[in-house]
């Protein structure tokens, strides 16, 4: 297997878009082609989860190869629901690292706001079980909820931890131009105050409103090639270390232990060994926030901290931005967004902005090595990311 | 003798009690002061709202046009018994919601418009509304309809609003919700919510002028590219549209 | 006929699923359908919930109350509440009903009861 790089990378804003779905995706690999000026691509990954059904576009791949003047560089869509973009990456890994393909283009993108919110949410409650949890009316936000429930039982966690998390990321999106959500919070606002109920109500409890990313439009993109091209881009070299993948039971409420993210452990470790590192070595890290619960149990189960542990390092400051291991300096999905087939891709994006070391307002300094964990359905389906500066 | 035509087109308002402002801290942090304002306010409000006219997404523009009647008609005296209030952060306009009374027993909730988005301003507002129905005015009912989807997850049903089909709201005679007394009692805790009273200079800095607002809703950056997104799939009639900005065409 | 719902239990190595798996967890050797369909038990412990107020629009109600229930056999199972207080560890009991409804059609799953 040949060493894999990330040359070029790109991205839009993460917010309403009123462009074509194939637009959106087409985007960013403009911009990274022009990043890393090599536009001769072997081939194309798209990921996106809604296309078909909410946009009315299937074969979004041939859209995009054709719209990017790609063509006839074969081009595929990678649907694996919010782990499209990571499995996408991990797609264009596997082609360059085969000696299929020299230079390859992956693309994540998603238009969710096309259609109202109800229909957002109903789009992401495909990804349950259709019969023993679709028909109940359960949603993601809901299986996080009771998740939540039952690891605050268990090890502490409490509604202010929560809190602090969206804070946090609602504070670092603030220096991420393309982020969503450019609003800082406070958890008095949402929390402490006599109208906290109505600023931050109950979505799933006990998960608040504050607890939930938003529903965005966006598209991140990465050209990943082998170390003789990257190198004559002559941008700092990012090599694509480790990836790591695994699974899980579909319903929650088969998994062996309700409180474990098993496959989020798994993936992770796979990734890391992959890339020869071990958690401490990590520096800045983009873990899956769709709900902020999942930022805490990932930081653990990826091996950051301790089981259990992960609500009080976030109370030592240790994942805000200047601590020991900042988290979600971008904002995570929390507080950049969450465009379903964009996210796992932005997470390498913003990985390797760091580890370039040309992340201003944001940088976390001295960053060699960097992790990304893309969490699928609910923990069903996992991919994680390790990639090193040489 | 001269008619005094004003005398027949003008309405006789009701009295109504005035709502007594209050403030509430916003998720941001930010104190929010929520109040009254009369008909010597509104011609500082229309020039806000106007630009929504244009904003497709969300309703913005329906409801934006008609919150511009409804408050041009109540600037001129020509609606019945109706109120304005205003949400104000740091003297910046955030949202109006204005609605009138039917009867003594029965109001009519008219719009919600929320000019900074993210922060459940909207929810805000919505409620002091219904307080001032049900608690200053003494109501026993409320109309409500919705022109968004947005709206009517937030009030049909959070609020699980009664349905009341055979009265046709004016607001484009569609089927009705009512908040009941009942609805309201029950829902009390997160309707009537916010702190009275208002500290003296955060109601000076609200009173002594209405701002504009920061972050407002925007028509999309690239019309073009918008249309290649749903209508006019030739993008002609836009592309018009600018040719004749430029000057490249004659109207 | 009073509905069910059912596990799958393997013909050959004897494991109980639900919901239904193609192939068993178990051995992973039997043959297609090589399963026996079994009520499962009404009696259980819940073990999580909550109260979901972001609903798809299919249902016109303010919250709907889920949870994950393990079953007296072993086997647990997500199902709608209508139980006024919660509590993990709570004594449930399930009966199968209407749990959606989506233009003419009804589906049936477990909603369960403070036992």
């Amino acid at each position: 297997m040949r060493d894999v790089y990330v040359a070029g990378i790109g991205i839009t804003s993460f917010t309403r878009l009123e462009f074509p779905l194939s637009e959106i995706a087409a985007y960013p690999v403009m911009m990274a082609i022009k990043d890393s000026s090599l536009g001769d691509i072997d081939h194309l990954y798209v990921a996106n989860m809604g296309g078909g059904r909410v946009n009315h576009q299937t074969g979004l791949a041939s859209a995009v190869v054709d719209t990017l003047s790609l063509t006839p560089s074969g081009a595929e869509l990678i649907e694996n629901g919010p782990a499209s973009g990571g499995s996408a990456v991990k797609q264009g890994f596997m082609a360059v690292a085969s000696g299929l393909c020299d230079i390859v283009a992956v693309t994540g993108a998603e238009r969710m706001r096309e259609v109202n919110n109800l229909e957002a949410t109903d789009l992401v409650a495909t990804l349950t079980h259709p019969i023993a949890e679709y028909i109940y009316g359960v949603t993601l936000p809901s299986l996080a909820g009771m998740f939540t429930r039952l690891y605050m039982d268990k090890y502490g966690v409490t509604e202010r931890h929560l809190a602090m998390v969206a804070v946090k990321n609602q504070k670092h999106a603030l220096s991420n131009e393309f982020a969503h959500i450019q609003q800082e919070i406070t958890v008095e606002g949402i929390l402490d105050s006599p109208e906290a109920m109505t600023n931050n109500p109950y979505v799933a409890d006990p998960l608040r409103f504050f607890d939930c990313c938003p529903v965005s439009d966006g598209g991140a993109a990465v050209i990943l090639t082998t170390r003789d091209v990257a190198e004559s881009t002559g941008r700092p070299l990012v090599k694509l270390a480790g990836v790591g993948q695994a699974s899980d039971t579909h319903c929650v409420h088969e998994r062996e232990d309700p409180t474990d993210l098993l496959a989020v452990r798994r993936a992770a470790t796979a990734a890391m060994e992959m890339a020869g590192i071990s958690p401490s070595d990590v520096d800045v890290a983009e873990l899956h926030d769709a709900f902020t619960i999942l930022e805490i149990v990932e930081s653990e189960e990826a091996g950051f901290f301790p089981k259990g542990e992960g609500h009080l390092a976030l109370e030592r400051g240790d994942t805000t931005l200047g601590g020991k291991l900042p988290i979600n300096v971008s904002g995570g999905l929390k507080g950049r967004g969450h465009p379903v087939g964009a996210t796992g891709v932005a997470q390498v994006y913003e990985i390797v902005h760091q580890l370039r070391g040309e992340a201003e307002g944001r940088q976390v300094d001295g960053a060699r090595s960097g992790f990304t964990c893309n969490f699928g359905g609910f923990g069903n389906n996992v991919v994680c990311m390790a990639l090193l500066r040489e | 003798m001269p008619v005094d035509l004003e005398k027949i087109l003008r309405p006789v308002d009701r009295p109504m009690a005035p709502f007594p402002a209050k403030h509430v801290t916003l998720a941001s942090g930010d104190d929010m002061v929520i109040r009254q304002v009369g008909r010597d306010d509104v011609p500082n409000i229309l020039p806000y709202i106007a630009p929504l006219v244009y904003v497709e997404r969300d309703y913005y523009d329906c409801v934006a046009a008609r919150v511009y009647a409804e408050l041009l008609a109540y600037y001129r005296y020509r609606m019945q018994d109706e109120y304005v209030l205003v949400a104000q952060v740091d003297g910046e306009l955030c949202a109006v919601v204005n609605g009138r009374m039917v009867d003594e027993r029965v109001g009519m909730s008219l719009h919600t418009l929320a000019l900074r988005r993210g922060l459940r301003i909207g929810a805000h507002a919505f409620a002091a509304k219904m307080e001032y129905h049900m608690d200053i005015l003494g109501q026993e009912e409320v109309l409500v309809v919705a022109e968004s989807p947005i709206g009517f997850r937030r009030w049909m049903i959070e609020y699980d609003l009664e349905k009341r089909f055979d009265i046709p709201h004016e607001l484009g005679g569609v089927p009705s919700y009512a908040l009941t007394r009942e609805l309201f009692e029950r829902a009390r805790g997160t309707l009537v919510i916010g702190r009275r009273p208002v500290p003296e200079d955060l109601m000076a800095k609200a009173e002594a002028d209405i701002l504009p607002p920061s972050d407002p809703p925007r028509p999309p950056d690239d019309l073009l590219a918008a249309t290649r997104s749903k209508y006019d799939p030739t993008g002609t009639a836009l592309m018009l549209q600018r040719w004749v900005q430029e000057g490249k065409v004659r109207e | 006929m009073p509905r069910e719902i059912y596990a799958y239990r393997c013909r050959r190595c004897g494991e109980l699923h639900y919901p239904y798996r193609m192939v068993c967890k178990g051995c992973r050797e039997n043959d297609h359908n090589e399963f026996d369909a079994e009520p499962l038990p009404r009696a259980g412990t819940l073990v999580t919930y909550t109260d979901l107020y972001a609903l798809p629009a299919v249902f016109e109600v303010q919250k709907l109350s889920l949870g994950i229930v393990e079953l007296s056999n072993g086997l647990r199972i997500t199902g709608q509440l209508r139980i006024a207080e919660p509590r993990a560890g709570m004594k449930v009991r399930g009966e199968v009903e209407v749990v959606r409804n989506e233009m003419y059609d009804e589906y049936h799953g477990m909603v369960f009861y403070e036992s």
